[in-house]
């Protein structure tokens, strides 16, 4: 039973890292109906800026206040992945909006493996690592039986994580941006007619997606300690996966399908066996998608005339 | 066409066979490609073998080259990825270079070599230890270090005889090589009647092993055997023991690199490795070993002088055989013996060494290494 808690504290923290990427995909579909490809490389290049920064700051700079390192790191990287996120749309989507809806999936693709190379020769193929910075946790239990470990980096992951979709919900809920943004989601054309600078939203929809990829980065990046440049393939995939799960254009679904896929991959390898996680996470995807096709949060789409 | 258009275009058509010709006729230099990983994950591998090998050019060369012609080690990067292994066989044979060493990770290996036997291309690896590498029959394919059909029994030996434990967990990657030896060892510890508890693949490049962690310290695992290389058991030996699980950790060859004190720390120290014996402390490479480190480069790396015999041996072959036919050459290999760094090495009928030793060391984690005995 101590085992069964151990691997929801592991499957939660894999979820909420998923969680994060997944708000990326979740948000750019809701308004401009495209999937952005690029969104894992983004994840990715937030990990180097994250543990670039944190090495720059405990071994140039000999910080040691733990608190600030990590506020001023997330705060870098969520700015220069900000930028990122803009200047992807500007460059690659923008330009392509009114095309047929192929042309820009091709354009993310293509933006995808250049960024990818981009940082491999900037930074080096190889693996960078770093040990990590906030290290130790919590055990319960008995001294003779199976402990459970709950460390203040899992702890640190879930309360970041909390923290950042409670701040996204209200944004979208209360704000006059926020309004915007669901109107844009409803209907582009009729909210440009209505005087809204869409093109204003849609670059705000790709920064606010890019920030949390950036919580998402730095967080793995101080979790796991190893990066490459290929980390950011892996995990769009399994966000993707996570924000179908949930219902693609959905928030809240994207939160659920992250903590799902988390969840069942740790359970899969618990209970099966490794090799089985992806299988498991991915048959639950054909699952759900057989059963509800909008995903798990998802408004079935209303055909506009 | 006009008598003028003619013109040029024959003479545009002769200076690009002349062109050809004349470097054809330019090669005064015997080449050698050295493939392997010059990036990704497992690179430093790579650079073991790209320093062995370029180190042996430079020598050889110093000493007058072969037959009056200098050598020239090519450098290839094959990623350690199947798929690009074999777009760098395939330049190479475009290329017309008869000789390789190399590949380097076994799951490369094995669908490069194919190409080299089809073509005639002398292949010696200094690096891949998967058995069936040389059990497809091929006669252009050799290589310089042990098999894993060697490496397992010995891990699964000293796992017997010394540690002695209760409950065994095996996890490999699903590459051929580490799946490979993880299958060796697991064979070899049953046969001793120990229980091998869990015996499961994690993925290349996964990075949260936080399930499998506490899957092995609920089943009170007590050792673990890796085999796969240090990315993924860094991470591994780092996430278990901050779960608290506190078992032995050991793995093949493949891990035993500096990159596993970087990755998992503190968490690196104790962890036993399989390693071919360290070349560099044997006293007669003391000349080869002042000069690696006048470059101040490291010649302790396992394939580091495995990849220098490689280059001598193709040497020696060329000299001896009197030819440079790679056929003939992997002929006369098979038949002769030769004095390199690695020991005075012959070679069996299928391409593998008569004899190579791997020994425990045990890993610290300032990523020095001790052999046990």
């Amino acid at each position: 039973m101590l085992e069964f808690f151990q691997q929801v504290i592991n499957g939660l923290t894999l979820g909420s890292i998923y969680a994060l990427i997944a708000i990326g995909y979740t948000m750019v579909y809701g308004i401009i109906g495209m999937i952005n490809f690029a969104h894992g490389e983004i994840y990715m290049i937030s990990a180097y800026i994250g543990l670039i920064t944190v090495t720059a700051l405990t071994v140039q700079f000999g910080v040691e206040n733990v608190p600030l390192i990590l506020l001023f790191t997330l705060a870098a990287s969520i700015l220069a992945t900000s930028a990122y996120g803009w200047a992807i749309e500007r460059i690659a989507y923008r330009p392509l909006r009114s095309s047929p809806r192929l042309i820009p999936l091709i354009s993310a693709i293509g933006m995808s493996i250049f960024l990818q190379n981009y940082v491999q020769i900037g930074q080096g193929a190889r693996d960078l690592s770093m040990q990590p910075l906030i290290s130790g946790g919590w055990r319960f239990g008995s001294d003779a039986g199976f402990q459970i470990y709950l460390s203040y980096m899992q702890v640190l992951i879930a309360v970041v994580t909390v923290i950042f979709m409670t701040a996204l919900t209200l944004f979208i809920a209360r704000s006059r941006l926020g309004r915007a943004c669901r109107a844009c989601s409803q209907d582009l054309t009729m909210t440009n007619l209505l005087g809204i600078d869409t093109n204003r939203v849609i670059s705000l929809t790709f920064v606010l997606g890019a920030a949390l990829a950036a919580v998402a980065g730095v967080l793995i990046s101080l979790h796991i300690g190893k990066i490459n440049p290929f980390i950011g393939f892996d995990a769009g995939i399994k966000a993707f996966t996570a924000a179908v799960l949930g219902g693609i254009g959905s928030i809240p679904g994207a939160m659920l399908g992250g903590i799902i896929l988390g969840l069942s991959e740790s359970f899969a390898s618990a209970y099966l066996r490794t090799e089985y996680k992806d299988v498991v996470a991915f048959s639950l995807l054909v699952l759900v998608l057989l059963f509800r096709p909008t995903g798990l949060l998802g408004k079935p789409e209303i055909e506009k005339v | 066409m006009n008598s003028f258009n003619r013109h040029v275009l024959s003479a545009a058509v002769s200076a690009v066979l002349l062109g050809l010709g004349g470097l054809a006729h330019a090669e005064n230099t015997i080449k050698i490609a050295v493939a392997g990983p010059i990036t990704g994950p497992v690179a430093q591998y790579g650079d073991m073998q790209m320093m062995g090998a370029q180190m042996a050019v430079e020598q050889l060369n110093a000493k007058g080259g072969v037959n009056g012609k200098q050598l020239e080690a090519v450098l290839m990067d094959d990623v350690c990825e199947p798929k690009q292994a074999v777009a760098v066989a395939n330049q190479i044979v475009n290329d017309k270079i008869k000789y390789v060493v190399g590949h380097l990770c076994s799951g490369s290996t094995q669908p490069a070599s194919k190409l080299y036997e089809d073509e005639g291309i002398l292949m010696i690896t200094p690096a891949a230890t998967n058995p069936d590498i040389t059990h497809q029959g091929y006669k252009m394919v050799f290589r310089t270090i042990g098999t894993d059909d060697q490496q397992g029994p010995t891990a699964g030996d000293y796992i017997a005889n010394q540690i002695k434990p209760k409950n065994v967990a095996v996890i490999h990657d699903k590459q051929q090589y580490g799946q490979g030896i993880a299958e060796e060892v697991k064979k070899t510890i049953e046969a001793k009647g120990f229980k091998v508890a869990l015996f499961e693949g994690v993925s290349k490049g996964q990075t949260d092993f936080s399930a499998l962690c506490t899957k092995m310290k609920s089943a009170n695992v007590d050792f673990v055997y890796y085999g796969g290389y240090h990315p993924e058991l860094g991470l591994i030996l780092r996430q278990c023991r901050e779960q608290g699980f506190d078992a032995g950790f050991m793995g093949p060859e493949g891990v035993g690199n500096k990159d596993i004190s970087a990755i998992a720390g503190p968490a690196s120290e104790g962890l036993l490795v399989t390693l071919p014996a360290d070349f560099s402390a044997d006293p007669a490479n003391a000349s080869l070993v002042k000069a690696f480190k006048d470059k101040n480069q490291d010649p302790s790396g396992p394939f580091v002088m495995p990849a220098y015999s490689a280059v001598q041996i193709i040497v020696d072959a060329i000299k001896g055989a009197k030819t440079e036919d790679p056929v003939k050459l992997a002929d006369y290999i098979r038949k002769h013996s030769f004095d390199t760094p690695i020991g005075k090495v012959a070679f069996k009928e299928n391409g593998d060494l008569k004899e190579f030793q791997f020994v425990v060391f045990k890993w610290h984690a300032d990523a020095t290494k001790t052999p046990v005995k």
